[in-house]
């Protein structure tokens, strides 16, 4: 055996050797490895009811790898999300957690906007108080001011949706009458939201006269004038290339 | 991280933590009996 004079060659040598060694482990028992961590992922996935979710247990070059990358959630809710993401990280021998559509975190890249939480706090506002008008006409009474005040609270927070107002009526009187009147009762409301700061291009105002009574109730029910409130289109905030700051 | 390169990761650490717990124990005896020598 031809034994080196340096030591630093010895070493090198060594490290040499433990390099060669480690290449060739890691290419025979890397695949196998890298497929029973899938089949158990797999398992503990349906288990966890995260069905479309797949673990791909290699990099982005197609080595085998110990850290998954998940795929297939982004229609599932966070807290399914974060279900398998644990669940899979806990499997003995898996490494870090990344979903293909986002970080590590359960979320996806996109930041969730939930704008239908606005509509929610404006109906449970209206769910026991009514905006109240002058009787046959669209202006807003006094006693409901502080209403208004409080539906424009709520709906702040949705700045950049589209929100729909809708008058309505009840039977009493003609019908052409009822939906000029509940057309006008939501412009009222319109211009009383804009006056506290929500933006007018983000409202959108329509009349249905007594097209539409609450369910349950008679057409001819007082209980039908009403004003509605619904987001009918969401337009979350994007940063934009400006917002981005770009290399120094 | 592909699972080759974890391995050589901690194959080469595990050969500089020999080298260094062999040094410990018989490369100052070593270094000890060649400056008395």
């Amino acid at each position: 055996m031809v034994v080196p004079r340096s030591p630093y060659l010895a070493l090198g040598l060594g490290a040499a050797l433990v390099a060669v060694l480690a290449l060739a482990g890691g290419r025979l028992s890397g695949p196998d490895l890298a497929a029973k961590l899938e089949s158990r992922a797999a398992a503990v996935i349906a288990k966890t009811g995260g069905a479309p979710v797949r673990a791909h247990f290699a990099t982005a070059r197609g080595s085998p790898s110990r850290h998954p990358v998940l795929a297939g959630g982004e229609r599932l809710d966070v807290g399914t999300r974060d279900r398998v993401a644990r669940a899979v990280a806990a499997i003995p021998g898996v490494g870090g957690i990344r979903w293909s559509d986002g970080t590590a975190l359960a979320q996806g890249a996109a930041t969730p906007v939930e704008p239908l939480h606005c509509q929610e706090d404006v109906e449970a506002l209206l769910r026991s108080r009514t905006i109240r008008f002058e009787e046959g006409s669209a202006r807003i009474d006094a006693a409901s001011r502080e209403l208004v005040d409080e539906v424009a609270s709520a709906l702040r927070p949705c700045l950049g949706s589209i929100i729909a107002i809708t008058g309505h009526t009840d039977a009493s009187g003609p019908e052409p009458g009822n939906l000029a009147l509940s057309r006008e009762r939501a412009e009222a409301v319109e211009a009383a939201l804009v006056a506290r700061g929500i933006p007018a291009d983000g409202l959108r105002t329509s009349g249905l006269g007594s097209r539409t009574p609450v369910k349950g109730l008679e057409a001819t029910d007082p209980a039908n004038r009403r004003i509605e409130f619904s987001v009918i289109a969401t337009q979350p905030i994007r940063p934009t290339p400006v917002d981005t700051p770009g290399p120094r | 991280m592909p699972i080759w390169l974890e391995l050589l990761v901690l194959m080469l650490v595990a050969y500089a933590a020999g080298l260094a717990i062999g040094w410990s124990i018989w490369g100052r005896g070593a270094t000890g009996d060649d400056a008395h020598g």
